[in-house]
């Protein structure tokens, strides 16, 4: 009520009864975009969510937001390409957050306090479904299966689960204890487990698929790949896997002086290390470019960068851009390799051909030479729904074509890149396609893109070094101790305070410190999930200043019209 | 009831269980991103709740008074154009004959401080008051319609000093305001700018715990008279510090006492090109090339007398002091 004195005169806040909020033409909402390192990771993780629980330190609701997707962070921690870090936002800015740390570090804490996995058991009703291989797929699609409530049954015709993991990968990037522990609190949630389990031989294709309400096919790649130069092949050749596999099986290697790797791929990274701790002279020969600022992914050597780093420091020698082009044998002993310069250029017709540059040949003086070029799967047991083919061509959710409730992941999947987060990726989405196959229901792909960095407001970040790992020195890399250290939990708090939090609320109160109309409110002090501040459309005029200097993209304008009606 | 986030706190609740001082209220009838409106509710947050205050005519006034209303939730009075610090050195007189303890303050726009309310001003501070005076700086009179105040920078458009064929905008400088009041020898006196909020804070509450008169000129861009979006009112008074245009400093009986050094400082096209008011600047005209080359030669002249180029990468600096932190740790 107005009040009529000699001088005007009013009451505190009484322009609350201005709903100034009618002036809008755009008002501002709070929106999530995925962040580039959920969309880049191919198991499917969102480190940004872990990050921000992390930055509160609330360490395990971190833990449970990454195995929501990805049950194995201790071990995609240590050997995963990390793909999450070239895409993130930062890594333009500085330098990328040190994600796979914060992973492995998550993962080993949660091994430490024996934190269980946040699974439910299945009820006995539950149906069943069988997986082959016990492999990061095989495994991951279990885990993601007992999620949805069904009860599996898992697969392997090793003794020991952990498929490639445990055949192939050295002790010095993923040690034999932390694998054992991951994958046995793993199965401990209520997967039941057949080792000694081979399929075509203990059990068919066809039992499975009658006992069973759907079958995961993870068989890995086992068989070597056909390796020879001009029909040529020298009397003592063992493809790499295999030199690989014994290795680690059994600790032994044949003894040579000097051996030639061919292939870019980690097989031949590991192997090529393996070997150099014997001592031999070791060179690894390959069409592609050693990994490299400038260099694109597909143009560059399959194996992590910083595994090819560490090889070349420990005196791995690499040849890119070299192919072999004639074995000098001497009977069928090698003794050495003729190279020649080469690249992967297009052909006349488009496709990409690799083409050698004649007048480039060199010797190379070797005693062995070891194919290290892939391997397909094994088919035992697989033959009919092969039909020939070395890999399974499958659609994203892993539906094998003409054989309904049958599928496939993996590295035995036609067009895998061969790594652990991918592996882990398809087994994922197999189980979710297959809880639709066994539901009835279509599986639906929520494609989203990644926030870019011109989404942010860069003014309201400092330039912070990131934390880097220590690694073993050179000298000391002869045992299977691991080699790269990890990092401690004050650097694991710093790195997540680095990150931007592409597309979600940072909580750093921008939007309610700038906004000019006392619009924005805060509703709890501390928030990870975006529901720290609410906007008052009985005032804000929707000037958009809070959309614009949101450091994180998380505040974007929309026309009033759309809300017509809602207001 | 707030429709968002799955609250179901009364949003009235909501606004009154702020975790900090509302003495500007919702409601007023500012314009779309008004810097004035912002500088002021932060002053008001840093200060409060235990002032009083004495606002000039001007923006701030009308806009926060719509009678019979007021956004206020402190003790506030408007009397004239020219008198707020007259005003408040009353009010301080009178308080303090009453032993109480309330801070003041006053307020004004740059055409109530530094034109029409200079005498008044320069008085309160010859006198010593114990008041804090805020000018809100915008660079012009904007609640009568844009007309050039003796804060219009060098060569910017307003109603009444237009480019044309005889100038190119303004023809005199902005004129330097923080080294007059420093001259008064009164213990602070400081320049700020709404783009950095946490320094606003800060000097408020320094310029509290003084006894004796104090001066903060705080930069507050004006979307309608300097002719740039709402939305970029922070950005652009961001580039006016950024550039060297408008110096932050802090000014203690009158020597240099602080300055926020510039990391890198742009160039001031960056500042000028997004708003309309020097517009003109930007034309194909020898004049106006010489006008920009002018106003880089005043930021440069600005860099000089303070040294506000910072020597390394720094917390406080034009670039650190904005930082944001999860839990909003920088606005402490």
């Amino acid at each position: 009520m107005a009040i009529y004195t000699r001088g005007g005169f009013a009451l505190p806040e009484t322009s609350l009864a201005s709903k100034t909020g009618t002036w809008r033409l755009q008002r501002p909402i709070h929106r999530h975009s995925s962040a580039p390192c959920h969309t880049a990771c191919p198991a499917g993780e969102d480190p940004q969510a872990y990050l921000a629980q992390v930055a509160e330190g609330r360490w395990r609701e971190a833990w449970e937001t990454l195995v929501a997707a990805n049950p194995l962070p201790a071990i995609t921690g240590r050997v995963c390409d990390h793909p999450c870090e070239s895409g993130c936002n930062r890594g333009q800015y500085d330098e990328a957050i040190a994600i796979h740390n914060v992973e492995r570090f998550l993962g080993d804490q949660a091994i430490r306090e024996g934190w269980a996995y946040p699974v439910t058991p299945p009820s006995v009703n539950a149906h069943r479904v069988a997986v082959v291989g016990a492999g990061p797929a095989g495994l991951s699609a279990a885990y993601h299966l007992c999620r949805l409530g069904y009860q599996v049954t898992l697969l392997d015709m090793l003794p020991e689960a952990g498929g490639t993991l445990r055949t192939a990968l050295p002790p010095y990037r993923l040690p034999r204890e932390v694998l054992a522990q991951e994958t046995q609190r793993l199965l401990a949630i209520g997967i039941e487990f057949l080792a000694h389990h081979a399929l075509g031989r203990d059990v068919s294709l066809d039992e499975l698929c009658a006992d069973y309400g759907a079958v995961f096919l993870a068989p890995g790649r086992q068989q070597g790949r056909e390796w020879s130069v001009d029909g040529r092949v020298p009397a003592d050749l063992h493809t790499g896997l295999r030199l690989l596999q014994e290795w680690v099986a059994v600790g032994t290697i044949p003894k040579v002086k000097s051996a030639a790797i061919v292939g870019g791929g980690n097989s031949a990274v590991d192997l090529a290390r393996v070997l150099r701790k014997t001592g031999a002279e070791v060179h690894v020969i390959t069409h592609d470019a050693l990994p490299k600022l400038g260099v694109p992914p597909e143009g560059a050597m399959k194996a992590i960068p910083r595994e090819v780093k560490q090889a070349q420091e420990e005196g791995v020698m690499f040849h890119e851009h070299r192919g072999i082009q004639r074995l000098l044998l001497r009977g069928e002993r090698v003794v050495g390799v003729e190279m020649v310069h080469m690249k992967k250029l297009p052909r006349p017709d488009g496709s990409i051909g690799i083409v050698p540059f004649e007048g480039t040949e060199t010797v190379l003086h070797v005693e062995q030479i070891i194919p290290a070029i892939g391997q397909v799967v094994l088919a035992a047991g697989m033959e009919r729904i092969l039909e020939g083919s070395p890999f399974f061509a499958v659609d994203l959710w892993g539906h094998v074509a003409n054989h309904p409730g049958v599928f496939a992941g993996g590295d035995a999947r036609k067009g895998s890149r061969g790594t652990v987060s991918g592996a882990v990726g398809d087994g994922r989405r197999a189980a979710l396609a297959i809880d639709g196959y066994l539901k009835g229901v279509a599986t639906v792909e929520h494609h989203t893109e990644a926030i870019p960095l011109e989404s942010l407001n860069l003014n309201y970040f400092e330039h912070e070094p990131r934390a880097e790992e220590p690694l073993l020195a050179v000298e000391q890399r002869s045992g299977d101790a691991e080699v790269a250290g990890g990092l401690v939990e004050p650097q694991v708090m710093a790195e997540s305070l680095r990150c931007f939090s592409c597309g979600m609320c940072l909580a750093c109160d921008n939007c309610w410190t700038l906004c000019p109309d006392q619009s924005v409110l805060k509703i709890k002090e501390l928030a990870s999930d975006g529901s720290h501040y609410v906007f008052d459309y009985d005032y804000c005029k929707g000037c958009g200043l809070c959309a614009r200097e949101c450091p994180s993209g998380y505040i974007v304008m929309e026309d009033e019209l759309l809300f017509a009606g809602r207001y | 009831m707030s429709d968002l986030a799955g609250t179901l706190i009364p949003i009235v609740d909501l606004r009154r269980n702020q975790p900090r001082f509302r003495g500007l209220e919702a409601g007023h009838l500012a314009c779309l991103g008004c810097g004035q409106a912002l500088a002021a509710r932060l002053v008001t947050e840093a200060a409060g709740p235990d002032v009083v205050v004495a606002n000039a005519t001007g923006c701030l006034e009308v806009f926060t008074t719509a009678w019979p209303q007021s956004a206020w939730r402190v003790p506030w009075l408007h009397s004239l154009f020219e008198n707020a610090a007259a005003v408040a050195s009353g009010m301080e007189a009178a308080l303090k004959a009453q032993g109480k303890s309330a801070k003041v303050l006053a307020f004004g726009g740059d055409g109530g401080t530094f034109d029409i309310g200079f005498q008044a001003l320069s008085g309160m501070l010859e006198r010593g008051h114990n008041v804090l005076y805020v000018c809100f700086d915008n660079e012009a009179y904007m609640n009568t319609g844009v007309q050039r105040s003796s804060s219009t920078p060098h060569a910017a458009m307003t109603t009444t000093s237009p480019p044309g064929k005889a100038r190119m905008g303004k023809r005199h400088l902005k004129k330097d305001i923080i080294s007059i009041i420093a001259a008064h020898n009164i213990p602070y006196a400081a320049t700020a700018s709404v783009a950095y909020p946490s320094d606003i804070r800060k000097k408020v509450r320094r310029a509290l715990e003084i006894d004796g008169p104090a001066f903060i000129n705080i930069h507050s861009p004006c979307p309608l008279g300097w002719g740039h979006d709402g939305s970029l009112s922070i950005e652009v008074a961001r580039l006016a510090v950024e550039c060297g245009l408008f110096p932050v400093v802090e000014l203690e009986r009158g020597a240099l006492t602080g300055t926020m050094p510039l990391r890198a400082p742009r160039p001031v096209t960056d500042y000028l090109k997004p708003q309309q008011r020097f517009a003109h600047l930007f034309q194909n005209d020898p004049r106006a090339r010489e006008e920009l080359e002018h106003l880089q030669a005043l930021a440069d002249y600005n860099i000089e007398t303070y040294g506000l180029r910072g020597e390394r990468p720094d917390p406080l600096d034009s670039a650190g002091a904005d930082t944001v932190r999860r839990g909003g740790v920088r606005w402490a």
